[in-house]
C-alpha cells in the first residue's frame, strides 16, 4: 500500500498547506485509477495535486478542512471518462501531528489516500498518508515515496 | 423512470468499476435502493446500519441538493441524474462529542453519580486511552474502558491468540486462537460496546514509534510483559507528558502505579536500573495465577478514569503490591528523584534509547552459541554422543519432555553441575529458550561445552514431535 508522487506534486502540496497556517489548507490528489483500488495494497500514482478553498467558516479553519462537494463533482466530470480520478486527499494539521483524528476517520471514503501534513510555526514538519479500511474502523498507515 | 446514478471515483471501485449505473425509480430513496440491490457493498459505505444516509454523503438530483428538496423522498422523472457526491472533511479538529439518548441510557449508572454526571460522560466518551499490548493487563483493561465508554480505545500488539493466553486473557476466547489478537480484542469490545472506537496497532512498539503513537492519546496504560518495553513506555510517556496507568505482574503478586504526572515520580525514578537479564523470569517461564491480570488490569482501568474523569487522588507517587495468597495489598511511597535521566528538570534522556542494549538483551544473544531444534534432531538420529540437559522444574518435566534428556533444574545447577560429565558435549534446553540460556553462559563460565536450543521444548514441539504437548 503507497502513495507515490513526484517532488513537484508534493510541492504544491506542501505549499498550499504552509501558507494555509495557521488554517488548515487541503486540496484533491488525481492520478490514474487504479484497478484493484479496493485492494489493500494498492498504489496510487498521483499526478495532481490540486489545491482547494477551506469551505469552513474563518473560526473553524483552524482544525478543519472542507472541500465544497460542488467542486469536487465539477472536478469528477472534468475527469470522466479519462481513467484518471480523484484518488485521494491532501490536508493539513497545524501544529498536531500528522495522525488521522476521529473527525478525519467519521468523514473519511474507502480506497482513497488521506494525505496529513503536520504543519509547525508555518514549515512542514512531517506528512504522512493514510488509507481507511473498508469497514470504516481504523485507518493503516501507507508509505509515501517521492519520485523524480 | 430511467435514470442515470453517477459515483464518485472513491466508490466505484464497489460498482465494478462504473461510473454510470442505470436504474428505473421514481424517488432518490428507490433509486439508491436498487443501486444497493446491484451493489450490495456500496450500502455499507453509504448508509448508516439504522437506514440512513452517512453523514458525509451528498445526493443530488441534478444540480439540486436532495436534502434541499425531500429528502429520499424526493421524486426522480426520465432522465434525471442522481449523483452521489461526498463530503471531503475532516482536520486536526478536537470538537466536542455530544451523548446521543442511547448513551445516556446506557451510562445511566454513572450519570447518577454526581462524580462522573453527563458532564464527566462527556469527557469519556472524548477521551483516549492506548493499552500497550492486549494481553492478561490489556483484557480486562480494555473491556472495562470500553464499557465505560471511553470514546477513543487503542491497542498496540502483534501477536496471535495462543490457546495458553486463555487462562487469564479474557477479552480473546476459544474461537480466536490463532487469529490476530488485535482483531479479536476489537471484535469482542465493539460486541461490548458499539458506541466507542477500538483502534488498532498492529506494530512492535519501538523507540522509533512510540512518542509518536503516545502523542494521539490522553493516558498510556502499560500492560506489557518484558522490562525493555516497560523503560520505553515510561520515557514515551514523559517525552510526550503522558500519565501512564502502569501495572504488572508476576505470579501471584502485582504492582501498581500512576507515573509521569506533572509532579509525580517516573518508572525511572521507582527503578533507575532493569534487573540482570535473566534474574526475573516472564510469566510464561514462571507462570502466573490466571485471575491476577484481571485484579491488576482493572486497578489500571479505575486510574485511567479517574485521570480523565479528575476525580479522587491518581495513584501516583504510591506504589500498590498487591498479594493475592495473603490476599493483601501494601502501599509503598515512591519519591520523584531529582536526579532522574527522564523526569527531573534536567533530563539526559530526550528521545527514546536503545532499550533492549539498556535491558542487556543484546550481548546475550551474540556471546551464546545456539542450536535450532531441527539440528538437535539430526544429532539425535546420527546418534551423536552428547547430553541433553533440561533445566526446566520438575512438574514441567512431567507435561512435556524430550526422550533421553536429564534434568536439573537452573536453580538448582550451581549445586549440581559437578554431576555433569566435563568432556561431554551439551545441549540445554528449557521451554522456550529464557532459562536454558542463563544455564548455558553459566556452564560455560565453568568450563562446560553448552549449547542452547533455541525456542526450547515448544519449538520441539511445534517443529519436531507434535505429541509433545506445549504448555
Amino acid at each position: 500500500m503507497s502513495l507515490k508522487l513526484s517532488r513537484a506534486v508534493e510541492e504544491i502540496a506542501v505549499r498550499t498547506c504552509e501558507r494555509a497556517f495557521p488554517e488548515e489548507g487541503c486540496g484533491l490528489l488525481i492520478g490514474q485509477v487504479p484497478d484493484d483500488f479496493d485492494a489493500p495494497g494498492r498504489v496510487l500514482l498521483i499526478d495532481e495535486a490540486r489545491p482547494l478553498p477551506n469551505g469552513w467558516d474563518a473560526s473553524a479553519k483552524t482544525n478543519k478542512y472542507l472541500i465544497d462537494p460542488k467542486t469536487l463533482a465539477k472536478v469528477e466530470a472534468e475527469l470522466s471518462g479519462s481513467g484518471r480520478g480523484v484518488v485521494g486527499f491532501f490536508h493539513s494539521h497545524p501544529t498536531v501531528p500528522a495522525w488521522p483524528s476521529p473527525f478525519d476517520l467519521t468523514m473519511a471514503m474507502p480506497c482513497c489516500s488521506y494525505w496529513i501534513l503536520q504543519i509547525k510555526d508555518g514549515k512542514v514538519a512531517d506528512s504522512r498518508s493514510w488509507q481507511r479500511t473498508e469497514d470504516g474502523r481504523s485507518f493503516i498507515e501507507e508509505e509515501i515515496i517521492l519520485e523524480g | 423512470m430511467s435514470i442515470d446514478i453517477r459515483l464518485p471515483t472513491a466508490l466505484r471501485a464497489f460498482a465494478d468499476k462504473q461510473e454510470k449505473i442505470g436504474v428505473d425509480a421514481g424517488t432518490v430513496g428507490e433509486a439508491l435502493e436498487q443501486l444497493f440491490t446491484k451493489h450490495e457493498r456500496l450500502r455499507q459505505q453509504l448508509m448508516s446500519p439504522e437506514g440512513k444516509l452517512r453523514s458525509f454523503v451528498n445526493v443530488y438530483v441534478n444540480d439540486d441538493d436532495a436534502r434541499d428538496k425531500q429528502g429520499l423522498n424526493t421524486p426522480v422523472k426520465d432522465g434525471d441524474t442522481v449523483l452521489i457526491v461526498p463530503a471531503i472533511a475532516g482536520g486536526s479538529t478536537v470538537d466536542e462529542l455530544e451523548l446521543t439518548t442511547a448513551e445516556k441510557a446506557r451510562y445511566h449508572r454513572h450519570l447518577i453519580m454526581p462524580e462522573v454526571g453527563a458532564e464527566g460522560q462527556k469527557r469519556l466518551k472524548n477521551a483516549s486511552v492506548l493499552c500497550v499490548g492486549a494481553g492478561g493487563l490489556g483484557s480486562p483493561l480494555a473491556l472495562y474502558l470500553a464499557a465505560a465508554g471511553v470514546g477513543r480505545i487503542g491497542i498496540v500488539d502483534f501477536d496471535v491468540v495462543d490457546e495458553s493466553n486463555l487462562q487469564r486473557q479474557i477479552v480473546h476466547d476459544t474461537l480466536s486462537v490463532g487469529t490476530s489478537k488485535l482483531n479479536s480484542a476489537e471484535k469482542r469490545l465493539k460486541a461490548l460496546n458499539p458506541y466507542v472506537n477500538v483502534e488498532l496497532h498492529e506494530v512492535r512498539l519501538s523507540s522509533a514509534n512510540a512518542v509518536e503513537l503516545f502523542s494521539r492519546y490522553d493516558v498510556i496504560a502499560d500492560g506489557t510483559d518484558n522490562f525493555a518495553t516497560r523503560y520505553l513506555v515510561n520515557d514515551a510517556c514523559v517525552l510526550t507528558g503522558k500519565p501512564n496507568a502502569y501495572g504488572s505482574i508476576f505470579r501471584f503478586e502485582g504492582q501498581l502505579s500512576v507515573f509521569g504526572l506533572k509532579d509525580g515520580p517516573c518508572y525511572r525514578c521507582l527503578y533507575p536500573e532493569p534487573p540482570p537479564p535473566g534474574l526475573v523470569p516472564n510469566c510464561a517461564e514462571a507462570g502466573v495465577l490466571g485471575v491476577l491480570p484481571g485484579v491488576i488490569g482493572t486497578m489500571q482501568a479505575v486510574e485511567a478514569l479517574k485521570l480523565i474523569l479528575g476525580i479522587g487522588r491518581p495513584l501516583s507517587g504510591r506504589l500498590m503490591l498487591y498479594d493475592a495468597l495473603e490476599q493483601s495489598w501494601r502501599t509503598l511511597k515512591v519519591k520523584k528523584n531529582p536526579a532522574c535521566p527522564a523526569c527531573s528538570e534536567n533530563p539526559t534522556i530526550k528521545a527514546p534509547i536503545d532499550y533492549e542494549a539498556f535491558c542487556g538483551l543484546k550481548e546475550k544473544t551474540v556471546t551464546i552459541p545456539e542450536i535450532s531444534v531441527q539440528d538437535l534432531k539430526a544429532k539425535l538420529d546420527k546418534k551423536e554422543k552428547f547430553v541433553l540437559l533440561d533445566v526446566r522444574e520438575p512438574h514441567e518435566y512431567e507435561i512435556a519432555k524430550i526422550a533421553g534428556s536429564t534434568l536439573i533444574p537452573l536453580g538448582a545447577l550451581p549445586e549440581r553441575f559437578a554431576e555433569l560429565d566435563k568432556s561431554a558435549e551439551l545441549i540445554v534446553h528449557c521451554k522456550m529458550g529464557g532459562r536454558s540460556a542463563n544455564a548455558v553462559r553459566f556452564l560455560r563460565e565453568k568450563g562446560y561445552d553448552a549449547t542452547n536450543v533455541a525456542g526450547g521444548i515448544n519449538a520441539w514441539s511445534e517443529a519436531i514431535d507434535p505429541s509433545v504437548p506445549q504448555y
